[in-house]
């Protein structure tokens, strides 16, 4: 069943960014939300893993959380509000939190 | 879409704030709320002893509007909420403590109303950490 993960910790404290890539499978999705958005600042390991994340993986960010942080998304991130986020719950089969 | 929201932190920690405004554009979009739970240091967010400064958004008196007006059942897990000093009277008497600072809307019971509402539910949503 295709999973949506959701990233709120920094992948520059702890390791659940890299865990979190190892485990996406074909079809699943992140949702990066908190200062997970970090890992889409410019010329870091964390955003270079990202930009080689394969296409059939759904990319995402919430967009008050990128606001907060003066992050711009690249084009391949989908940036989504409150209702995008309950949407794409919906859309998963089911929504995995890594609290 | 049945969803089942349970939240894990505390009413300062920003994934608290989310999962507010989630449930909020959840029920916007017409989808139903089954239950919302809270959980280890979520218990705080339904403490009506929480005082926010003047200037910061006050979570817990919005959490209590929410689940008023939209009539949702908001339960608070009674182990967490009991070691965290958050009672309703009956409990605050039942232990002989002096006060009593989790009133209605709020419901204290077991771990189990989550994994009903979980069965009951499409999503489990679960909101912690920073």
């Amino acid at each position: 069943m295709a999973t949506l993960h959701v990233l709120s910790h920094s992948p520059f404290s702890d390791s659940r960014l890299s865990s979190c890539l190892r485990l996406l499978g074909s079809g699943d999705g992140l949702l990066l939300s908190g200062d997970a958005v970090y890992a889409l600042q410019r010329g870091t390991a964390q955003r270079q893993a990202l930009d080689l994340m394969p296409a059939n993986i759904g990319l995402f960010a919430l967009e008050e959380d990128l606001c907060a942080r003066a992050i711009d998304a690249p084009p391949r991130v989908q940036v989504v509000d409150y209702p995008g986020f309950v949407e794409l719950s919906c859309r998963f089969g089911k929504v995995n939190s890594w609290l | 879409m049945k969803f089942v929201i349970a939240l894990f932190s505390a009413p300062h920690a920003p994934s608290s704030r989310r999962a507010l405004r989630f449930a909020q554009a959840a029920l916007a979009g017409g989808h139903e709320i089954v239950r919302l739970f809270f959980y280890q240091d979520g218990v705080h967010s339904a403490s009506s002893a929480v005082v926010s400064a003047q200037d910061e958004l006050d979570l817990s008196a919005e959490w209590r509007t929410f689940v008023q007006e939209q009539h949702l059942d908001g339960v608070v897990c009674i182990a967490a909420a009991l070691r965290r000093g958050v009672l309703n009277a009956e409990e605050a008497q039942r232990y002989g403590r002096t006060a009593a600072n989790l009133t209605a809307p709020w419901e204290l019971s077991g771990l189990g109303q989550l994994h009903e509402a979980t069965q009951m539910a499409d999503r489990l949503l679960c909101f912690g950490g920073p």
